[in-house]
């Protein structure tokens, strides 16, 4: 097991390292951004005068290696645009999208699952044909799209919830939802596969030979092994729900990292932009890492494939 | 029963004296107001994006400000005189005091000079204030020296707000900008970082008191959403809408549509250093080939002005007398046939997603279908710049763009736009050069005009760059809101009011 979770994490670290040199050089390969902070009327003495600022009239190599140390020490800079750390502002934007990944993940597992599970018990019958038209419609629908009709219908005909902003539970509904549709659709999708599969094994026929109910080998068996995959695409859906947060944050002005995002590059404010770019890696490749572990807790045949 | 009638009565009595009060239209209440976006920052010495000075210049008296005709008038300085060519004398008005009680005095006034244009400090208005060389207060008169004669001064101080010395040195630039204390009609309350800003009405104030107890500025980044608070009767003004819009905001009573031309102008740029528009008659062609009317009322629809100039009647500078460009594409077609060889030369359009593409696509389809050979090349935003301000050799041959200087002075886009020394220019002309430099620093304001007249003439008869149309912004309200949209997109609370 130790060798197992070292050399997951060594993978990890590796990759960690190359997101920072990619953000990095990416970043500075795109373009001057010292022109871009200032007026138009600025001239090229202004203009040497912020790249002096920024410290961006040293060497490359020099510059890299600041990087490198600021990153070791957890130091993301300082935004121009903002005038504040740039810890302080993506840390006062992550639980606001915390909570909204909250409750999109709640949405889609919620509905997700129980739908995948109902597709897969009633395969090839209409029902199952039905829902997957339905999930099919949540996959395929813009979250651009759906945010703006939701608004719509439920902001302004029917005044039901609030339009945009945060603060209450009722703000966080249709964003959640929102957001939660595609994450919705792949979780259905992947149970209705997964327990398929586990179907048309041989533990299954014996179970139901043996006269076990419904719901205890629905509860005991089926979901139990239809688990290792709908973990793995939790991994992946969290970054999905990262992405899709940009989105969803910018139509409900929702104060999470998404809109953050959106603001940033705005208002040009590269050394944010840079840092939620760091963050949506780091976040990922440690969901992958989490997700290699549990594999390991719920399925021990992986630990022996190292 | 008795006492239970008797109390209704007394409450019956109280409600109908109260009706008249409560049906009045002073009646105190909050606005919320969704702009594009966070402000960036709360000190007005740091950022000046419209998203910030919306809501800071609310917090803040500059020393000058313009009223709703666009006028230069009074603020902090309540008269000032000229004394000489390079030195500029502010009487400063008495009796004003910052929100924390303290008295704004004339020293303020100079540590709001110095400190933004200090070096050091790093503000992005450097480049506005940095002819100021010196800032000296006696008594209550501050003198500004500047570097040789400025006429532009005036504009620029509209845009200079006064800070407390005392605040400011005692917490330092940080603190500061995260509660900033000011003199303004508004007193800053709180700010929750990318959701709102709250303002407070100054009880205290010199001037005009805000009709407002609050004022919310919301940050919501989608105009849709924007539209949809309007509606759901969750914001009471929101900003920068399109026209789509604004014809969907048509049908309902209960909110309205406010548009002004602003002082941006759009303009097409072009390589005279390269074929085929180091050509005169190229350029004529390319500027009959455009149909800026088809621009302004087809696709942008909100008020924009066709314009032949690059300034706009929002600016000092400008000349009424200019004739206006003439769209006709068989005029256009006529010349590049007669020059085929140079027409059919392949140009560059250069662009970048900040930009309105209905624009770039139109300008890029109306030159072709005169006979060009136009293609578009859009690119991230600091290659853009990149492009437009590198040597012709390296230029592109066309490109869009949209220029504010905030000063409302034919100086802040003429001079970047036209004059050789500006890495922006695409002119190299040693007698227009020298009419810009005349009114940059001639301190004679029909001096001035004189040689902006000539300027536009110049540009005009020999097309060297092809101004296109000023700029309009549209704002959405309620019904009961009365603001005055003005060209330099200020929000002034104090100068709205409510009719019920």
């Amino acid at each position: 097991m130790l060798r197992f979770l070292l050399q997951r994490g060594g993978q990890a670290l590796i990759a960690v390292f190359g997101v920072v040199t990619l953000v990095f050089f990416i970043q500075r390969i795109t373009g001057d951004p010292t022109a871009l902070l200032l007026p138009e009327t600025a001239t090229q003495a202004d203009i040497e005068a912020m790249r002096a600022t920024l410290g961006l009239d040293r060497p490359l190599l020099a510059q890299y290696i600041n990087f490198l140390g600021d990153m070791a020490h957890f130091d993301l800079g300082r935004s121009f645009v903002q005038n504040a750390s740039v810890e302080e502002i993506i840390v006062s934007r992550i639980p606001e999208t915390l909570q909204l990944a909250a409750g999109a993940l709640v949405v889609a597992l919620l509905i997700g699952l129980p739908l995948g599970l109902l597709m897969a018990l009633t395969k090839g019958r209409f029902i199952s044909r039905w829902i997957m038209g339905i999930v099919l419609a949540c996959q395929s629908m813009p979250t651009f799209w759906s945010g703006i009709m939701m608004i719509l219908v439920f902001g302004v005909w029917l005044r039901w919830l609030p339009s945009s902003g945060t603060g209450t539970l009722s703000h966080l509904i249709m964003p959640s939802i929102a957001l939660g549709l595609l994450s919705l659709a792949t979780y259905a999708r992947i149970t209705r596969s997964a327990v398929v599969d586990e179907m048309g094994k041989d533990y299954v026929r014996s179970a139901l030979a043996r006269g076990v109910g419904t719901k205890r080998l629905v509860t005991k068996h089926l979901m139990r092994n239809s688990l290792i995959p709908i973990i793995s695409i939790t991994a992946l859906e969290l970054s999905q729900l990262l992405a899709g947060a940009v989105i969803v944050e910018t139509v409900f002005a929702w104060p999470g990292l998404g809109l953050l995002t959106v603001q940033s590059i705005a208002a040009r404010d590269f050394v944010v932009v840079q840092a939620v770019v760091l963050l949506g890696a780091f976040v990922t490749i440690f969901a992958n890492l989490a997700a290699d572990i549990l594999y390991s807790i719920v399925d021990p045949r992986v630990r022996l494939s190292v | 029963m008795k006492n239970t009638l008797k109390g209704t009565l007394i409450a019956a009595a109280f409600a109908v004296g109260l009706t008249p009060l409560l049906n009045t239209s002073s009646i105190a209440r909050d606005i919320t107001i969704d702009l594009s976006g966070e402000p960036a920052t709360m000190d007005p010495h740091k950022q000046w994006n419209p998203t910030s000075y919306y809501v800071y210049r609310n917090i803040f008296d500059n020393v000058l400000t313009r009223d709703n005709d666009g006028q230069i008038v009074g603020q902090i300085a309540t008269s000032w005189k000229q004394t000489s060519e390079s030195t500029l004398e502010l009487t400063i008005r008495e009796g004003v005091s910052f929100h924390d009680g303290e008295v704004l005095k004339p020293s303020d006034v100079v540590f709001s000079v110095k400190r933004i244009t200090n070096k050091d400090f790093g503000s992005q208005q450097l480049g506005q204030f940095n002819k100021i060389v010196d800032a000296s207060a006696k008594g209550n008169v501050v003198t500004l020296t500047t570097a040789g004669p400025y006429p532009a001064l005036m504009a620029q101080l509209v845009k200079l707000s006064i800070v407390p010395e005392h605040v400011v040195e005692a917490v330092g630039d940080d603190a500061f900008n995260a509660a900033p204390i000011g003199s303004g009609a508004y007193a800053f309350s709180e700010w929750d970082r990318g959701v709102s800003v709250t303002l407070a009405r100054n009880e205290n104030y010199w001037g005009e008191k805000g009709p407002f107890d609050k004022a919310i500025f919301r940050a919501v980044t989608d105009p849709a959403t924007r539209v949809a608070d309007l509606q759901a009767g969750t914001a009471d003004l929101v900003v920068s809408i399109d026209s789509d819009a604004a014809a969907q905001l048509s049908s309902n009573s209960a909110v309205k549509v406010l548009s002004a031309p602003t002082e941006r102008v759009a303009f097409m740029g072009m390589n005279l250093d390269k074929p085929p528009f180091n050509n005169k008659e190229m350029r004529k062609a390319a500027s009959l080939a455009i149909d800026r009317l088809g621009i302004t009322e087809g696709l942008l629809q909100a008020g924009e002005i066709p314009m032949a100039q690059l300034s706009s009647p929002a600016h000092f500078g400008y000349n009424p007398n200019i004739k206006p460009f003439e769209y006709d594409l068989a005029a256009a077609k006529v010349i590049t046939a007669a020059n085929a060889d140079l027409a059919s030369t392949p140009a560059t359009l250069a662009t970048a997603p900040v930009f309105d593409q209905r624009i770039v696509q139109a300008i890029q389809q109306m030159l072709n279908d005169a006979g060009f050979n136009v293609s578009i090349s859009m690119t991230d935003m600091p290659t853009f710049l990149g492009i437009v301000r590198s040597d012709p050799a390296d230029n592109s041959e066309l490109n869009f763009g949209r220029w504010s200087c905030a000063c409302q002075d034919a100086d802040g886009i003429a001079y970047p736009l036209l004059h050789s020394a500006s890495n922006w220019s695409r002119l190299n002309l040693s007698e227009i050069d020298a009419l810009l430099e005349t009114a940059r620093s001639s301190m004679d304001l029909d001096v001035r005009q004189a040689a902006y007249n000539e300027v536009h003439q110049m540009v005009r008869d020999n097309y060297y760059s092809l101004p296109l149309y000023q700029a309009a912004v549209l704002y959405g309200s309620t019904s009961g809101l009365n603001f005055k949209p003005t060209a330099n997109e200020s929000m002034f609370l104090n100068r709205m009011s409510i009719s019920e």
